[in-house]
């Protein structure tokens, strides 16, 4: 299937300062794509790039198949969408702006809308003006979900909310690619993105370092395990075992940072005694760290 | 109220609207007030004791009529410069003001093009100013009534619509300015340009003779020049009306090929 977004050396330069370089990137339909980074690595140059807020300074962008330098308006149209910094009138209330946001796009199913506010424990009849961070940002998710759009993007788009609303738009998010639809976000939070992407980009100063999906990064994540011996550790041994990259001996406790499979010091092991193995669940942020530290 | 960006940008000036609306009917009314006394004075031929060259430049004659009167002392400054003020802090906060309090970008990532959304703002825009006009209007044909000025309906239309029109063609300066360039204070700053610079060049224009024949060229000139109050329409009124769209039009290419800000 045709990608739904599909990039060729897409750039963007302010001035001197370099927001995104060369981004060559191909998102197929129907999955999550998580875009992480830290910050000032080009998250957002890159998603308003992509919804035709900034033109690119070199490079081009497809995005549901449409040439984005050519029709802007139309994938305009056809994507759901939502900043990083959220900002809505003050004035109307998280209900007028929803509906006014819905009219400008034809209507909106309002049955749809006040399920949507339910579900994130949303008052629709409060002033935007008066709600809090979090609140706000709930205004902002439902604007981007409630057209049923075929891709959505968010940037950031559990910034601000607690834990528990964090979830219910996990929940969201994997409804939305169990209905077909795509959706690309961005974030910090490592584990969010772990628990809903099938494919993750990684951003570093503007440049995209990794696209993979999330069981080959974890794969080729680094995991630390500890093993206990029964006696003196073998360092000579493990130090030689295929993917071991560190070894700290420490009388008969042994600290080792293993890089993707472990299948072959589990063979290396089996001459000796083990009384223990203390395994430290691969995740995302020690992904992370090894692709800044590599790059850095 | 929430149909379109059209009719949610005349919602948001409800208020301005209500607020500078009054303001314009009272200072007519309050002006139309000072008319049987002035009438008075020109009655009992008070004001011949002035030196003529003061007669001359103040143009007392003509404010022996009560059309006069009110050219002289609200169509030519005070009511331009309402209408202009209007035009231009709406027109600037229209698209530029929303840009850079981020609001605009969920609004462009829709299915209202950047066209669009300009050309329902500049229609929400005249219509503000076109409601202004019929306030203005209504207290000038009351107000003569009232005050027994003799000021015929079709003079008050026409002095309305210099007034309209003016404030139209500086709003969407504005609102033009702004769409282009994404800048608020830009688009004050080019605009309130504009309007002092018209100003400079109707007043100039009338006292020294090297520079009379720029005079039609300012929209002051365009607007007040034969009244406004008065039963001439002017051909400045199409040149108000040209450049206004003109700005619009402008302004179009520009908002559609550059980048959207974020707050
Ligand atoms: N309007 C702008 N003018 C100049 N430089 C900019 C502008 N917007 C972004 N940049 C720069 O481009 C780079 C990428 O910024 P961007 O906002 O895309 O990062 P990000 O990954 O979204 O960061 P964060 O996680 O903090 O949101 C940064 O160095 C930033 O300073
Ligand atoms: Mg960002």
């Amino acid at each position: 299937m045709d990608p739904v977004i599909r990039t060729s050396g897409l750039s963007k330069h302010y001035g001197h300062i370099v927001g995104l370089e060369s981004l060559d990137l191909q998102v197929p339909p129907g999955i999550v794509f998580g875009c992480l980074g830290p910050n000032g690595a080009g998250k957002t140059t890159a998603i308003r790039l992509l919804v035709g807020l900034l033109r690119p300074t070199h490079g081009r962008a497809e995005v549901l198949g449409i040439d984005l330098a050519a029709d802007p308006d139309e994938v305009q149209r056809r994507v759901g969408y939502l900043p990083g910094d959220f900002k809505a009138y003050p004035d109307l209330t998280g209900g007028q702006y929803l509906r006014y946001l819905g009219n400008l796009r034809g209507g909106v199913d309002w049955q749809a809308v006040e399920l949507l506010a339910k579900r994130l424990d949303l008052d629709l009849t409060r002033r935007i003006g008066a709600l809090s961070h979090g609140n706000r940002q709930k205004v902002g998710i439902i604007q981007a979900f409630m057209n049923e759009p075929e891709l959505l993007i968010l940037d950031e788009p559990t910034a601000g909310l607690d834990p528990l609303m964090q979830r219910e738009f996990l929940a969201l998010v994997r409804e939305a690619r169990d209905a077909g639809r795509t959706l690309l976000l961005s974030s910090h939070i490592l584990t969010e993105v772990e628990a809903v992407a099938d494919m993750v980009g990684i951003l570093r100063e503007g440049h995209l370092a990794t696209v993979d999906s999330v069981e080959n990064l974890k794969a080729r994540a680094l995991r630390r395990i500890d093993l206990i011996f029964a006696h003196e550790v073998p360092e000579a041994m493990l130090a030689g075992v295929p993917g071991v990259q560190e070894v700290h001996a420490d009388g008969t406790i042994a600290q080792l940072t293993v890089e993707g499979s472990t299948a072959d010091l589990i063979a290396a092991l089996a001459p000796y005694r083990v009384d223990d193995v203390v395994s430290h669940e691969a995740d995302l942020e020690e992904i992370f760290l090894a692709y800044y530290a590599e790059e850095g | 109220m929430f149909a379109n960006a059209f009719l949610k940008t005349l919602r948001d000036q409800r208020r301005a609207l209500v607020g500078w609306g009054a303001a314009i009917a009272v200072l007519v009314l309050l002006m139309a007030a000072l008319w049987p006394s002035v009438r008075d004075m020109f009655e009992q031929d008070l004001l011949a004791a002035y030196p003529e060259a003061i007669q001359r430049l103040f143009d007392v004659e003509a404010m022996a009529t009560g059309a006069g009167f009110l050219n002289a002392e609200l169509f030519s400054i005070i009511l331009p410069g309402l209408f202009i003020a209007y035009g231009i802090g709406r027109g600037a906060r229209l698209t530029a003001g929303e840009e850079q309090d981020g609001i605009l970008e969920v609004v462009i990532v829709g299915p209202l093009s950047r066209t669009r959304l300009l050309l329902h703002k500049a229609a929400a825009l005249a219509t503000g100013i076109i409601a202004l006009g019929a306030v203005l209007f209504i207290a000038t044909v009351v107000a003569s009534a009232v005050m027994d000025m003799g000021i015929p309906v079709a003079h008050a239309t026409i002095g309305t619509v210099a007034m309209v029109l003016i404030g139209i063609q500086h709003g969407w300066l504005a609102l033009g300015v702004g769409a282009a360039t994404g800048r608020r204070a830009l688009a004050l700053a080019v605009s309130g340009t504009l309007a002092v610079a018209a100003y400079a060049l109707h007043v100039v224009g009338a006292l020294v003779a090297a520079v009379e024949p720029w005079q039609p060229l300012s929209p002051f000139t365009q607007a007040i020049g034969p009244g406004p109050v008065g039963g001439t329409v002017p051909v400045g009124f199409v040149w108000l009306a040209l450049t206004a769209v003109a700005f619009v039009a402008a302004a179009v290419p520009l908002f559609r090929r550059r980048d959207i800000a974020t707050a």
